[in-house]
């Protein structure tokens, strides 16, 4: 038990101070799709305006950019969904971490004492090493599929911000604008998507 | 792995030394535990750093079953004196540790529960083992400002914390204070920059130098005996202190 403990540590040590920068990494993306989501309905709400001043040549791009402004606030609860999971994840490699350093000491105290307690605390303390490991892995699993939700709610935004470009040429004196607005939802969604697919390729998931 | 010195012993009365790890990093200072059994009960006297918990773990169990350690005492908050506290707790939940009362909301941080620390008040207390009365002695801001010493009336030893601690260069770190005058001056330095203040270290030389002590062991360093503990505290009375180069 002592040495498949120690080496147990030795293997997850390293790996959980990785965990670790990989989530703040994550979190930090996360907080930029926020951010950018927030652009969305703010320019959302001025697209609905701008449609309202153009009246009938700019129905459909209305009702788009209003979809749109729905789809910024849900993508904001989708991504406050995973800096809950993220938080948990944080809360969980602490935990691992902490325990990595105990158990690497009382794993010393064991191989030194054998015929002491200290190698049944031992077993104990890797037995909860496990239970925080096989919880972080499921949270990993449950951020990998929250991810997955929010790509396949950018891709309705991607297909919203595009018909929005289509409506624009309907817009007759108002085109140009409602052009200009679609454009930049476009760019918008697609920034958001860039920054999906790079959480997406995070080795926190690849495991590379 | 430490070494072990039994330094008093009548009966069942006994006082143990962990002293100097060979194997221990150079960047950690290095630090006296000393174990108190008596009646099969056990104290340890500034249990230690995390990181040696290992060395002085594994030295105690050569002396005394860790798990019927029950209690731990430290002089004081810092993480050379009790950061290990959550690896002894796992041998004996139910350990106490007593603190000063100052630091028993800021120690949990290194482990145990609030049934774990027992608040030692400004002017000290008796700390029972086994029906003896082990006296903590107050010793504020030497170095710290909620600090505390153990004396030992049937041993005659006195555990002086971080006071009368030396830093020893390699090769010279016997267990006893062999040539004083020698010796203090490993100590000198530590004294003017830690120790922060004169009346306090005043009161402390009056009210130690009242107790009958044969030893007193410091936290680093060498133990002074006989002669020499009368010696350091009238060294320490007429030392400079609290002062910083800058």
């Amino acid at each position: 038990m002592t040495t498949s403990a120690m080496t147990s540590v030795k293997r997850k040590a390293p790996r959980a101070g990785v965990d670790l920068l990989q989530i703040v990494r994550i979190n930090e993306e996360i907080k930029r799709v926020v951010t950018v989501s927030f652009k969305i309905n703010i320019m959302a709400l001025n697209a609905i305006f701008l449609a309202k001043r153009a009246g009938t040549a700019a129905l459909g791009f209305g009702v788009l950019s209003n979809e749109l402004r729905v789809f910024s606030q849900d993508l904001r609860t989708c991504m406050e969904s995973l800096t809950e999971l993220i938080h948990a994840c944080v809360g969980e490699v602490s935990i691992i971490l902490q325990d990595i350093r105990l158990t690497r000491l009382l794993a010393e105290a064991a191989r030194i004492v054998p015929q002491s307690a200290a190698p049944e605390i031992l077993a104990q303390h890797d037995a909860r090493n496990e239970m925080h490991a096989g919880k972080l892995s499921l949270l990993r699993s449950q951020l990998k599929r929250a991810l997955e939700d929010a790509f396949q709610m950018v891709e309705l935004g991607g297909v919203l911000a595009k018909s929005a470009k289509i409506e624009a040429a309907y817009g007759q004196s108002f085109a140009l604008p409602l052009a200009q607005v679609s454009g930049e939802f476009d760019g918008i969604v697609e920034e958001i998507r860039g920054s999906l697919e790079s959480l997406r390729r995070s080795p926190f998931f690849t495991g590379h | 792995m430490k070494i072990t010195e039994t330094i008093f012993q009548d009966g069942n009365h006994k006082w143990v030394a962990i002293i100097r790890d060979p194997e221990k990093p150079n960047f950690l200072v290095d630090t006296n535990e000393y174990l108190v059994t008596h009646g099969g009960e056990g104290i340890l006297l500034d249990p230690g750093g995390a990181e040696i918990f290992p060395a002085v773990f594994s030295a105690l169990s050569s002396e005394f079953d860790p798990s019927k350690l029950g209690a731990v005492f430290a002089s004081h908050q810092d993480p050379d004196i009790c950061s290990s506290l959550a690896l002894w707790l796992e041998f004996n939940p139910k350990m106490r540790c007593y603190v000063s009362a100052l630091w028993n909301s800021f120690l949990p941080h290194f482990g145990g529960t609030a049934e774990t620390f027992v608040s030692i008040p400004d002017e000290g207390m008796d700390i029972p083992l086994a029906g003896l009365a082990l006296r903590a002695v107050p010793a504020h801001y030497l170095h710290s400002s909620g600090n505390f010493n153990v004396y030992d009336k049937l041993a005659k030893i006195f555990f002086s914390g971080d006071i009368g601690a030396a830093l020893l260069p390699p090769g010279q770190d016997g267990l006893f204070v062999e040539d004083f005058d020698k010796h203090i001056r490993f100590a000198e330095g530590f004294h003017r920059r830690y120790m922060g203040s004169t009346e306090a270290k005043r009161r402390w030389c009056e009210r130690v130098s009242q107790l009958d002590i044969d030893m007193l062991c410091p936290q680093h360093g060498a133990i002074y005996r006989g002669g020499d503990v009368q010696r350091f505290i009238s060294w320490f009375d007429d030392l400079q202190i609290g002062i910083a180069k800058n």
